[in-house]
């Protein structure tokens, strides 16, 4: 059904891609303002070598803030999603192994809270809707862009 | 107009997620530059290497035993009696500033060892004996004489929020003169 030039499924898109953009912005926006917490969070999960904890922790907010920005415009929309679904992939995995080696931590993904389990647990649950999400943007925006005609921005 | 073929819109789809990964790359390194240029500008930036929460406790220890003696007032002291008074009994926390090899050779009983020049390590060991402490007083020396140790070590203590800190400026010179009491080892 096309109303006005968009389908309802268009404006699925457009919804999903802006709560999406919401939730990064403020997750990113937490980070840049404790990178300090934010590095520790990241040495807890004893996956990366020492000399790479700080430069993730300075770019990966910075990351999420741009991702959730692109994903407001239709021409760059794709690059966010695409991307915000590979980070939250490496997220969810990430907590995968350190819930399968039975560390206990706060992942710092939405905040500096205290380590727990069951955090661990509904923040993996939260990856796998994000990176759910996010591919959904992706390929319905690979579309668009396809049926337009329209050059992608980058 | 005929219909693309089915290999012809696979290796467009193809091409179309490289790119697009391609993308992906250049925002994580504009986001990288960027987390870097705004962390060269915070007033408190990160270092490139990352330390522990462990190893910066033991830097912020480092230097404030680093800082000028300045700030412990000469009211701050007590004198010989006094101290010897205050280690017979077991009201106050008698601690030595001076190097273990020092310590170890000799010390006033029931002291424990928070070396200058070992503050960091040496305050972590005796976190459970200082946390005991609580509000009871401290008396810190260390060789005597010109020595600094104490002061250092004391002001150290004042800045951690131990209220009741005085130095015994006599020190080990004034103890060990009087024939005072002396212990050995390496209790610590």
């Amino acid at each position: 059904m096309i109303r006005g030039g968009r389908s309802h499924r268009d404006y699925d898109v457009l919804a999903v891609a802006l709560a999406l953009g919401a939730v990064f912005i403020y997750a990113g926006a937490d980070k840049i303002r404790n990178p300090l917490q934010f590095a520790d969070s990241i040495a807890a999960f004893a996956i990366l070598p020492t000399m790479f904890i700080d430069p993730l922790a300075l770019g990966l907010p910075t990351f999420e803030v741009a991702c959730g920005l692109l994903l407001v415009a239709p021409r760059t929309r794709r690059f966010g999603a695409l991307a915000l679904a590979l980070s939250s992939a490496l997220f969810f995995l990430a907590l995968v192994s350190a819930l399968l080696r039975g560390l206990t931590l706060d992942c710092g993904c939405f905040g500096i809270g205290t380590p727990s389990r069951p955090r661990m647990w509904l923040e993996l649950g939260l990856d796998a809707i994000l990176f759910g999400g996010s591919l959904f943007v992706y390929l319905r925006s690979l579309g668009a862009t396809k049926a337009a005609g329209a050059e992608p921005f980058i | 107009m005929p219909e693309p073929s089915a290999s012809y819109q696979v290796s467009n789809f193809n091409r179309q997620i490289v790119r697009d990964l391609g993308g992906v790359v250049l925002i994580a390194i504009l986001s990288l530059g960027a987390g870097l240029v705004m962390n060269r500008l915070s007033p408190s930036p990160l270092p490139i290497v990352y330390q522990t929460p462990e190893r910066r406790f033991d830097v912020e220890l480092t230097s404030l035993v680093a800082a000028a003696p300045f700030k412990i007032a000469p009211a701050a002291t007590v004198g010989l009696a006094e101290f010897r008074s205050a280690a017979e009994t077991k009201g106050t926390l008698i601690l030595d500033a001076r190097p273990s090899v020092f310590f170890d050779q000799g010390h006033v009983p029931g002291a424990y060892n928070l070396a200058r020049d070992n503050f960091a390590q040496d305050y972590r060991h005796l976190s459970t004996v200082l946390k005991a402490a609580g509000d009871q007083p401290i008396i810190v020396y260390c060789s005597g004489g010109e020595c600094h140790d104490s002061r250092l070590v004391g002001n150290a203590l004042l800045t951690l929020g131990f209220a009741n800190v005085r130095i015994f400026t006599g020190g080990w010179e004034a103890w060990s003169a009087a024939k005072l009491p002396v212990s050995t080892g390496d209790v610590r």
